[in-house]
């Protein structure tokens, strides 16, 4: 390896790094920062090496924070920094800002800069922009078979020998090159003198108006030297970067820099930002011509050919539509009989066995009635519906690791133009069809807090998991012949309602033009199935956490709410039944102005799966008489109806999208609830109650990220308020026009 | 009902608000989205 031989100028961060190195080598953590562009696969690489579980997804700008993972290796410990990925240092993107203030406050020991082999130029603009900054740096040739699937021949020797760093293959979806990466990471990080990247050569004009910079900057602030990169401060201050000064603390002293500059401004005819702009991706496009060889004919990649279609003008969105309806008739047709099957197991054996444990122990009465129609048909009712929540996150997630996720954004683009958005605010939109509250975190990518405001407003429109449990009841009870195409409305219908919203914030609240957006639509690429594994689990499992901790909290106090005052008769006499019928005149107009559903959507305030919930318990569904059972017999009848539902499910996903073994299920027997809701809604209402479900205000969790992400509750005020007259006037026009034209 | 019971209740009632609580309010909304990472020393 050539690497010694290369070294360039040394420069003042070294004296920091080697000052750094002097403290016991072998016994410190190595801090090593793991830059690079977007969808670079940082992050995937990270949970590679470390075992971690990081958010992946093949789009651009999945990491917004910098995130960390401890791990040891051959006895040392190392500590990864996950970067959010950015094309260059300058400080105009959240992303950038978070970047370049961890590399050059912090100082890692090592960076490891990520680099699509795919797509090495555009890649080394940001390299050339980690190489200023002195700190020993190594290069993971990422996504390296697809490089060499399109025939690309890199020639890594070469490169070394130019940029003066390590550069090792990876492919880090099959953990490929990940032991020589960490070798030569530690190496580097052992060793940072020996290790220091070329500072490549912008040119005698600019290198000597940088010098008279750094020697002015040496000059006034002596202190700096070994803290900052001189001669990378020198360049910010060159392109007029005034956040770098405050970050050094020190004063930019304009008159001197015009000075020094002036004449390679009247030289390139431009300013300075755009010259030395122009100077690194001279560099990057000349080192790409040297180092890779391209097939003399390209072949018309696949990505192309669907694109064609995909980003079509005309076909782009509906077949997006198309898409999210296959993926919510899927996610119904394979988990609907696992969902029916936990069901029954909470109801029947479930709710029996701990019936028998409490009278085993002589336990009071009411303990029995909080155990069985409190927790368990709360929390028991709520974790029916993990299958549908999982298998929902799973095709999400196969369309986010499939690169389709991007086109959505892409094609939404001009929609979301119409509301004062781009579409980069739909990134945040699509996590929100997980769970809004990562929704509201993403906003942090949007660079203007209009922007951000206007995202975080509109985003809990997008229907998340936590309202699937509702549909289900609901369209188990009423369509179950189309639920794949009712689930799919009430999406759409949260899409639409956001972009009418939108138009109507962008005339009051947030007027102004909506910038431009380029978005990098990376390849389709089919996600492994172990990845696509793991980050359904990470998704769904928040659900599971849910039904551990507030939705039994609060099926506890829902029971409590139903009893109390101690002995009452009528639940309708209980603090729940009298709070209901305070509020259930409000939705006389919209068809469900009963109090059971008005307090039921008053504790889905906390999470809207808890409205299923306490509608389980305000209902308190009586279980037919059953003949007494023992536990083994309840086991095998779970055992056997968990293979018939395994073999419904399989058969439902044969059956060319059809639902027959569901409707015939229904028609066997439905569940208890679904059978009272059928008694007290009609199909009308039942949609009405619905729609009213996806779009009345956002949970508790969500308002507290709001305040969390914006600082005050003025926010989530604004949403609080408009979604309430929305929920309240689309349920009504539902509602009454349904009845207008004979409907219901 | 008897004064075990009262007790009982209140003490449920607590733990279930406490819970609330605790992951509602001091966990700040956070979810699957935002702790998706380990700081856990792991070999490899």
């Amino acid at each position: 390896m050539s690497l010694q031989l290369s070294r360039g100028e040394v420069t003042s961060p070294v004296q920091s790094q080697e000052s750094k190195s002097t403290a016991a080598p072998h016994e410190k953590t190595i801090t090593v920062a793991v830059a690079g562009n977007p969808n670079s696969g940082k992050s995937t690489l990270i949970n590679a090496i470390a075992g971690t579980r990081l958010y992946v997804g093949n789009w651009p700008g999945v990491t917004v924070e910098k995130k960390s993972a401890m791990f040891e290796h051959g006895g040392r410990k190392i500590k990864l920094i996950d970067l959010p990925g950015t094309y260059s240092l300058s400080p105009y993107t959240q992303e950038e800002i978070i970047a370049r203030d961890y590399l050059v406050k912090e100082k890692p020991d090592v960076i490891i800069n990520v680099v699509d082999a795919t797509n090495i130029e555009r890649n080394l603009y940001l390299t050339v922009q980690l190489l200023e900054l002195g700190i020993p740096l190594v290069i993971a040739l990422n996504i390296y078979d697809e490089a060499e699937q399109k025939g690309y021949r890199i020639n890594t020797k070469a490169m070394e020998e130019m940029l003066g760093v390590k550069v090792t293959p990876t492919v880090a979806t099959k953990k490929a090159g990940l032991e020589e990466l960490l070798k030569a990471a530690t190496e580097s990080a052992d060793n940072p003198s020996r290790y220091l990247p070329k500072q490549l050569n912008y040119g005698d004009d600019i290198e000597s108006a940088a010098a008279v910079i750094r020697t002015h900057i040496s000059e006034q602030y002596p202190s700096l030297d070994g803290i900052y990169p001189t001669r990378w401060l020198a360049f910010k201050f060159m392109e007029g970067d005034s956040r770098a000064a405050e970050e050094a603390s020190l004063k930019m002293d304009a008159a001197f820099i015009d000075k020094a500059t002036a004449h390679l401004k009247k030289a390139h005819g431009d300013d300075m930002e755009s010259i030395m702009a122009d100077e690194r991706y001279a560099l990057a496009t000349g080192l790409t011509r040297e180092v890779v060889k391209r097939p003399e004919v390209r072949k018309v990649e696949i990505t192309e050919k669907i694109d064609r279609w995909a980003l079509n003008r005309f076909l782009g969105i509906p077949i997006f539509l198309a898409a999210m309806w296959i993926v919510f008739k899927l996610t119904f047709d394979i988990s609907q009989p696992f969902g029916d099957w936990i069901d029954g197991a909470t109801a029947g054996p479930v709710s029996r066995l701990a019936d028998k444990m409490i009278a085993a122990v002589n336990g009071p009465l009411w303990i029995a009635s909080l155990a069985t129609e409190g927790v368990i048909a709360g929390v028991g009712f709520v974790l029916a519906f993990v299958p549908v929540i999982f298998a929902m996150m799973f095709f999400i997630t196969f369309l986010e690791g499939s690169g389709y996720m991007a086109r959505a954004a892409f094609v939404m683009d001009r929609a979301m133009h119409s509301m004062g958005l781009h579409g980069k605010s739909f990134i945040p939109m699509l996590l929100g069809f997980g769970c809004n509250v990562p929704g509201i975190y993403a906003t942090r990518t949007l660079e203007n807090p209009r922007d951000k405001a206007l995202t975080a407003l509109l985003l809990p429109l997008m229907s998340c998991g936590a309202r699937l449990p509702v549909y289900v009841v609901f369209i188990g009870a009423f369509f179950s012949s189309y639920a794949g195409t009712v689930l799919w409305s009430m999406y759409v219908m949260g899409i639409v309602l956001a972009i009418l919203m939108g138009v109507i914030f962008k005339r009051t609240l947030f007027r102004g033009e909506s910038p431009m957006f380029i978005m990098e639509l990376p390849p389709y690429r089919m996600p492994s199935l172990r990845s696509l594994m793991i980050h359904t689990w990470e998704k769904g499992k928040h659900f599971l956490i849910k039904a551990g901790t507030y939705i039994f909290a609060v099926s506890i106090l829902v029971w409590f709410l139903l009893n109390l005052p101690w002995g009452v008769e009528n639940k309708k006499d209980s603090y729940l039944g009298k709070t209901g019928q305070i509020i259930a005149p409000v939705l006389e107009p919209v068809g469900f102005g009963n109090w059971e559903a008005a307090s039921a959507l008053v504790t889905g305030l906390i999470a809207k799966e808890i409205v299923v919930g306490s509608m389980a318990e305000i209902y308190a569904v009586e279980q037919a008489e059953e003949a007494p059972t023992t536990v083994s017999e309840d086991l095998k009848e779970m055992g056997t109806t968990f293979v018939a539902a395994a073999g419904d499910s399989f058969r439902n996903v044969f059956a060319t999208f059809g639902i027959a073994s569901i409707s015939a299920e229904e028609d066997e027997g439905a569940s208890g609830l679904k059978t009272v809701i059928q008694k007290t809604f009609t199909p009308l209402t039942a949609y009405a109650f619905m729609a009213f479900v996806l779009l009345y205000m956002p949970c508790v969790v969500v308002a507290i990220a709001m305040k969390h992400e914006f600082g005050s509750w003025k926010w989530f005020g604004v949403a609080f308020a408009y979604q309430m007259v929305l929920a309240w006037g689309v349920a009504l026009v539902i509602y009454q026009g349904g009845k207008f034209l004979g409907i219901g | 009902m008897g004064i075990t019971d009262i007790l009982f209740m209140v003490l449920i009632i607590s733990g279930a608000c406490y819970l609330l609580y605790r992951s509602l309010w001091k966990r700040k909304g956070h979810c699957q989205g935002c702790d998706s990472e380990t700081c856990d020393v792991k070999k490899r």
